[in-house]
Parts: structure tokens; sequence; C-alpha cells
């Protein structure tokens, strides 16, 4: 079963996004 | 959302083309720095760290896409990126029509639009819209003060 690919990294993914020219979505969510 | 939006075959590959998706257990010191109290907690934020949208709660996947893309819109907006905004934000109501982000969609665009022409009546007409098609959302009270444009 396939997911989204998620970053977990939030500055590495705040990189990339301005590197993509993206905004960035985050997903705060309960491990459980 | 882990056991049936985000592996939904609609949803899988969407998010990507129009953000960078990052998943932050709540538990993070990062939870203070976005005011995250509660899961799931949806946010788009710039490349400055700033949140220009939140979602609370859960989202079915047929939600999913266009709440991104509603959210991508917000954020393009406050960020000045008027046009590409304004792109998104007819994907959500050209492609999305019947979902709970379109309505604010539409009036968002016609926030866009203000913006750029300095005009009234592209609120008016988000305020026409929203009446003809979304009567019974809370769009349709937050934009009720533009009828008397």
């Amino acid at each position: 079963m396939g997911t989204i690919a998620w970053r977990e990294d939030v500055d590495r993914a705040v990189d990339e996004a301005r590197k993509q020219d993206k905004p960035l979505f985050l997903d705060f969510f309960n491990p459980g | 959302m882990d056991a049936v939006t985000y592996p939904h075959e609609n949803v899988i590959h969407e998010p990507e083309t129009k953000v960078i998706p990052v998943r932050i257990p709540f538990d993070s010191p990062l939870s203070k720095e976005f005011v995250a109290k509660w899961t799931p907690n949806l946010l788009w934020v710039d490349t400055e760290r700033k949140t220009h949208h939140r979602v609370i709660g859960f989202l079915p996947p047929e939600e999913l896409t266009p709440a991104v893309s509603l959210g991508v819109g917000k954020t393009f907006l406050d960020t000045g990126a008027l046009d590409r905004a304004l792109g998104v934000l007819k994907e959500v109501i050209d492609s999305h029509p019947m979902s709970h982000a379109a309505p604010e969609a539409v009036y968002f665009s016609g926030v866009c639009r203000y913006k750029q022409t300095h005009e009234a009546a592209p609120l008016k007409e988000a305020y026409e819209k929203i009446q003809a098609g979304y009567s019974n959302t809370e769009w349709a009270k937050r934009s009720a003060p533009y009828r008397l444009l």
C-alpha cells in the first residue's frame, strides 16, 4: 500500500520548498 | 488519515505536485512553533515558516486534493503571487465544485481579483457565485456584505 512521499526533516523540506518554489504542507499527527 | 485518505490512489501523488509534504509527530518541539495542539493538524506554510492556512480534523480522500490546492492558493495570495493563487483556486472551483473547499476558493478568488484590479466587482461576483452554488455554507455569510457593493 503506497502513501504520500512525506519528508520528516522540516529544515531540509524548507530548502526543498525554496528550490521548487512551493509551499510546505505540514501534517502534525498522533503516532499512537 | 493514515488508514483511509493518504493511501488512496487518487491522493498519493497529487499533493507533491503543489507542495512539499512533511509529517511531524505532535509531540515534536515543532508543535509549539506551529501551534499544533490537536491532530490531525494540517498547515500550509511558506519558506519563511509562516502559516497561511490550517485544517484541524479528518479529511476524506475526495476532500484532500481540493484542500491542498485551497491552502496553496491562500499561501500564494498572502505572499502576493496573485496570478498563481488564481490558478490553483480555479482548479478547486472547476475540478472539485462539490468539495468543502470550493466556496472558500470562490471567496478568495474574488479577493485576489479585487487586489489585482482595486475594483469592487470581483467581490460582488464572488458573493453572487457563492449565493448561487453554496448558499448553505459559512462563506455565504462571510461574503454577505459584498451584496451591497
